[in-house]
């Protein structure tokens, strides 16, 4: 058994068997086969490392010619790998002795050697490691022949692995049998994660290399709660967390019931909860949890979904499918939001070389830089308007002649809408994430041209405090707690009641039960969060006052570390809903 | 008892027991049907398996005591003892290792 930690960015307790992802989705089909098919399953064994020792020679001999007996010589170690009399001993002694399948057995055995060699601590060993992995992949493909191709379907739940799930990768999970996942690398508020949370499946990121030390077919538990992943866990480990999972299931519920109630504090005060979505498919799901209505559509995974720029209509019926699943509630469409080096073929040459993508063409910039795109999506934007209460905002503005030019290319598309006698609305509200520090510090300005701010906290929170918030070596400096956010906000709710223009927090901050009775203090009445945190922000502010909540903030606001505020507002939230603290 | 060749030699490549003479030392290991064991202080690998070789993880300078046990023992020892005494020098393989990443 052991125990790995990482980021935990999606909460909740899963107990599965694995699916390791890599460059090639090798689904191991079973751990174990019926004691009557052992002599079957060794003699396919058998024949395929006999086909993997010609595919080797073949390989060898191809270099030597082509390349050079340097190179050849690496396949010619290859082979005597292949060949090696205790590892081929050690795997069919687990297929006859312990009835493992090939596949599973073969995996172990490779991977054990692979971790003994990169546990020897030089560099060359543990490159050979790599040479291991190889020879793996070598032999499962043989194992698996034909039945690769129905292998990349999913016939039963599992928790996936992988070193790195993009955002396509999980937009593309089989939702009905992913019941978790882990990668190697991420942050908390990586797309990755984002996904995690809207899958509403626990997942764990930032664990570092730990993949070499499984193999598919596994047990695993993903803690989401802590952040921990445990390989083949012990039966006291794994009846723990079966039990864990029970119990969470039964607060889970009682949260659910609090659907119907309104989310007003005990004096009566009425906060706007609303919900954060990726995909049209959860608008219903915030709908479920008690949402009054979108506060943040992502739309880029419009655009990350498939291999090429969608269309007016793909972004028209996408955006007809989130109203309907409550065509009386608001939905906040945020225009393009990721940078050219994310967007399909098409775009890569819009910006060859990107060093910092943060900090590029992205977003609102790319927009501009792309005008037929952007009018394909707020074309889109305005004729969906027809069907329900659908506000446009624009992310990552910096300056105000960015927000200008938008707004000026929004009348041209509504010039050209009507022209054309294709049906839309002139007045949609429009408004702008708050993220860039620049746009805080200019906030009154912003708010004469503005109808709505949103502050997005996970990228404010990155560019203000200088974090790279995918990178987990930097992870515990990014925090939403520190005192310099708390007084931007503080900064902007002023802003905005200065000329009437509503506020909403998005953003992983507006996610957490820990921030909520804060930002509450600091004036802020709406969140739009994650749609399975939306029950227990509801019974944060069930069990508020606007005075106390106030109180906190002034509090808070006095602490001058980071960790002195997040340890006196989980205080607090310990003392206003101790249920909530699992 | 069976008889045991023995000798002991030492490791006169930079970068240790890399890739390539382990290959070698399998490759000639094969000829012989004896046991043949290569030990380093208190670790033994079997010099017919390449695996066990790499995680012997023998370095320049090393003492390495090749124990051959059956039939053709001195033989076998001998032959193993030529390739650490010319340095694995064997112009058909190449003794400079290759990291597998070029490819």
């Amino acid at each position: 058994m052991q125990v790995k930690r990482g980021i935990a960015v999606s909460p909740g307790v899963v107990t599965g068997e694995v699916v390791v992802l890599g460059t090639e989705d090798f689904r191991i089909p079973q751990r174990f086969v019926s004691i009557d098919a052992v002599e079957t399953e060794l003699g396919r064994f058998r024949s395929t490392l006999e086909a993997v020792w010609e595919e080797i020679e073949e390989n060898e001999r191809l270099a030597r010619e082509q390349l050079g007996d340097q190179f050849g010589a690496i396949f010619g170690a290859h082979l005597q790998m292949a060949r090696d009399p205790k590892l081929i001993a050690e795997i069919e002694g687990l297929i006859s002795e312990k009835s493992l399948s090939p596949e599973y057995a073969s995996s172990r055995v490779l991977r054990r050697f692979a971790r003994d060699l990169q546990n020897l601590g030089n560099q060359y060993h543990a490159e050979r490691a790599v040479d291991i992995f190889d020879l793996e992949k070598r032999i499962l493909r043989h194992l698996l022949g034909e039945r690769r191709e129905e292998l990349l379907n999913l016939r039963a739940p599992v928790i996936v692995l992988a070193h790195n799930l993009t955002p396509s990768e999980t937009a593309n999970l089989d939702r009905e049998f992913v019941m978790g996942f882990a990668t190697e690398v991420g942050g908390h508020t990586s797309h990755t994660a984002i996904l995690a949370g809207a899958l509403e499946i626990p997942a764990v990121v930032g664990l570092g290399h730990f993949l070499s030390d499984v193999s598919g077919g596994e047990m695993v538990i993903i803690d989401g709660n802590h952040g921990e992943v445990i390989l083949e866990p012990d039966d006291e480990t794994l009846a723990k967390y079966r039990d864990l999972e029970e119990r969470v299931h039964s607060v889970t519920e009682r949260l659910a019931s609090l659907k119907t109630l309104p989310a007003e504090t005990l004096d009566g005060e009425s906060i706007t909860l609303l919900g954060n979505i990726e995909f049209p498919e959860e608008a219903e799901v915030c709908r479920e949890r008690g949402a009054q209505g979108i506060g943040l559509y992502r739309t880029e995974f419009l655009y990350l979904e498939q291999n090429r720029i969608p269309s007016e209509e793909d972004h028209f019926e996408a955006y007809r499918k989130v109203i309907a699943a409550d065509p009386d509630r608001q939905v906040t469409i945020r225009t393009l939001d990721i940078g050219a080096d994310k967007m399909p073929e098409t775009m890569g040459d819009l910006a060859p070389d990107v060093v910092n993508p943060q900090l590029g063409l992205r977003s609102v910039r790319l927009s501009l830089h792309n005008i037929p795109l952007f009018k394909k999506q707020l074309r889109a934007i305005l004729r969906a308007a027809v069907h329900g209460d659908v506000r446009v905002m624009f992310p990552l503005v910096s300056n105000l002649l960015e927000l200008r030019q938008a707004r000026m290319i929004l009348g041209d598309v509504m010039d050209d809408l009507e022209e054309q006698q294709v049906p839309f609305r002139r007045d949609v509200q429009v408004g702008i994430m708050i993220e860039v520090p620049a746009a805080v510090m200019l906030a009154e300005e912003f708010a004469r041209e503005v109808d709505f701010f949103s502050i997005g906290t996970n990228d404010l929170i990155q560019y203000t405090l200088a974090v790279d918030r995918t990178d987990p070596s930097v992870a515990d400096l990014y925090r939403s707690g520190d005192p310099s956010i708390l007084r931007l906000i503080r900064k902007v709710v002023s802003a905005a009641a200065k000329h009437d223009v509503a506020v909403t927090v998005c953003g992983q901050m507006s996610s957490d039960p820990v921030f909520i009775s804060l930002l509450v203090g600091m004036g802020i009445r709406q969140f739009s969060s994650t749609p399975h945190a939306i029950p227990e922000i509801k019974e944060v502010i069930r069990n508020l006052t606007i005075e106390h909540a106030e109180q906190i903030a002034a509090h808070a606001l006095t602490l001058d570390l980071a960790r002195d505020v997040e340890n006196y507002l989980r205080g607090e939230l310990h003392r206003i809903c101790p249920d909530l603290m699992l | 008892m069976t008889y045991t060749a023995q000798e002991t030699v030492r490791v006169g490549l930079e970068q240790g027991l890399h890739m390539v003479p382990c290959s070698l030392i399998v490759r000639t290991a094969e000829r012989f049907s004896c046991e043949i064991q290569i030990q380093k202080e208190d670790r033994s690998a079997d010099a017919k398996a390449i695996l066990d070789l790499l995680t012997l993880s023998a370095e320049n300078g090393n003492e390495l005591v090749l124990e051959a046990r059956g039939a053709e023992a001195d033989e076998a020892v001998k032959a193993l003892a030529r390739l650490f005494e010319s340095n694995f020098d064997d112009p058909a393989a190449g003794s400079q290792p290759v990291t597998g990443s070029d490819r």
